[in-house]
């Protein structure tokens, strides 16, 4: 039986190595662990290889600095994305065996354009299993909101992204406001699926206080989109009952997650825009009709207006008619009153003439008829002056005073007194004699 | 003679006066008294006539001058 020294194993085990991979080589496997240590700046990437799921190899390799900046470039350059856990990797490497330090698999360069079809590979594959599962266009065939007011955020509270949403929806000049509120989250690396679904699932079970949920990531460029082609993530967004818009970035390639996302507005700043268009939608064709329904009143209203003013000077010129046809009316009547009443004046004058000419005659007629009563009784009296009797012969006599009327009142031997003209006589009755005619 | 007696009364005095003398029962004493008062009616009677036929004419000159 050959004893070994440990160094002659070890030598052997070195030449062995070196014999069989005298030059580096070309290995793919998938890099389940990075292990960067960021001291000394150095990775322990650990590398495996499964099938059927289990893991069939297993090793850790050294990534020193310089070789890691130089690849984690070039893979930023071409995938948008850094070197980083779980992804597959096809890489260039030396394989030494040292006596001292063991097993070393240095790692020389990995190939970035290996990397990228294999995440397009399982980008696709996501795609595939969503549509095949029915579910892909499931968010984009949600009913939105009228007005999406109530936004659950799913973001980084101190990232620029959610800084840049904060400032366009709290600023928007139309003064829309907007309700919304943070459910933070990991957007990035390993922990990207096992937070976003958590903030997802807390949503879901408040989902009657949101309209729509935003998953806003800003800050970091396009470097690492990948994980939003993760076929879980996709799978929740697109099962959501929610419309879910994202603004994560600029990837070369849509997301999974934002192609089964409601809508896609790539930077938070667009979705922001895209919430607030919502608004406008409804706010503009609103302010039209408002001013529709202005202009209507208002025309309605000078119409309105012009029938009134018609109306007024429709009435102001038949008042004026009817004013002047009343003047006409009234001149007419003054006229008639001016001319019957001349008439009757004229009438008047006319019969106050005659009853004076009448009168004037009834009057003379009456004083000479006066004249004529006055005269006869002046005559009369004149007749009558006893005086005048006297002296044409005739005579009074008197017995006892009284004038003597008759002869039988007289006796013989009575007295008698005669009263002529110029005097008296006394006599005394002697015969007596009744008168043979009487 | 200041006596005021209006037309009516002188003239009614006078007719009755006439009567009376005309009826011849008046004394003669009487008679002289009775012809003396009815000359003096006649005379009251005459002026008053004479003034109103004067106010007259002067009135209805007035009013046809007017």
């Amino acid at each position: 039986m050959k004893i070994f020294s440990l160094l002659e194993i070890t030598k052997g085990l070195q030449r062995t190595l070196a014999e069989q991979y005298p030059q580096s080589v070309w290995i793919r496997a998938e890099m389940n662990k990075l292990n960067f240590y960021p001291q000394s700046g150095h990775c322990y990437p650990e590398l495996l290889e499964k099938q059927e799921g289990k893991i069939v190899a297993q090793m850790k390799a050294n990534l020193w600095n310089d070789d890691y900046q130089r690849i984690n470039t070039s893979f930023l350059a071409i995938l948008h994305e850094p070197l980083k856990n779980g992804i597959n990797i096809l890489f260039q490497a030396k394989v030494t065996f040292d006596p001292v330090y063991g097993l070393s698999l240095r790692i020389l360069d990995i190939d970035p354009s290996y990397s990228l079809g294999n995440l397009e590979q399982e980008r696709q594959k996501s795609i595939e299993k969503l549509k095949k599962m029915g579910i892909f266009e499931q968010n984009k065939n949600l009913e939105f909101p009228l007005l999406p007011k109530r936004i659950a955020v799913i973001s980084v509270e101190t990232s620029k992204g959610y800084a840049d949403f904060q400032q366009v929806i709290n600023q928007n000049p139309w003064k829309y406001r907007f309700c919304y509120h943070l459910f933070p989250s990991i957007l990035q690396g390993e922990k990207l699926a096992s937070s976003l679904i958590q903030q997802l699932k807390r949503i879901e079970q408040v989902k009657h206080h949101f309209d729509v949920v935003a998953i806003i990531r800003g800050g970091g460029g396009d470097i690492g989109l990948s994980g939003y082609n993760q076929f879980e993530i996709a799978e929740q967004i697109a099962r959501f009952p929610l419309p879910v818009i994202t603004g994560i970035g600029h990837a070369t390639n849509e997301t999974v997650v934002e192609l089964v996302a409601f809508k896609n507005c790539i930077t938070p700043t667009d979705l922001a825009g895209f919430l607030i268009q919502q608004f406008h939608n409804v706010a503009v064709p609103l302010q039209e009709t408002w001013q529709k329904l202005a202009k209507v009143v208002d025309d309605r209203l000078s119409e309105e207006h012009q029938k009134q003013s018609e109306i007024s000077s429709e009435l102001k010129k038949n008042t004026l008619e009817q004013i002047a046809r009343a003047l006409q009316s009234l001149t007419f009547q003054v006229h008639q009153v001016k001319g019957y009443t001349r008439f009757l004046i004229r009438k008047h004058r006319e019969l106050i003439s005659s009853q004076f000419v009448l009168t004037k005659k009834k009057t003379r007629g009456f004083i000479s008829t006066q004249w004529a009563n006055i005269q006869i009784i002046e005559n009369n009296i004149h007749l009558l002056d006893p005086k005048r009797i006297l002296a044409r012969g005739f005579s009074i006599t008197l017995h006892n005073g009284q004038p003597l009327r008759s002869q039988s009142a007289v006796r013989r031997g009575d007295s008698l007194k005669t009263i002529t003209f110029d005097g008296t006589i006394q006599s005394t009755v002697t015969n007596l004699q009744s008168d043979p005619t009487p | 003679m200041n006596e005021t007696i209006s037309y009516t009364e002188a003239f009614k005095e006078l007719q009755s006066l006439v009567n009376d003398i005309e009826s011849g029962e008046i004394s003669v004493d009487q008679l002289s008294e009775k012809v003396k008062r009815a000359a003096q009616l006649i005379k009251i009677c005459k002026d008053l006539l004479t003034s109103t036929e004067t106010d007259v004419n002067q009135i209805l000159k007035e009013i046809e001058e007017e």
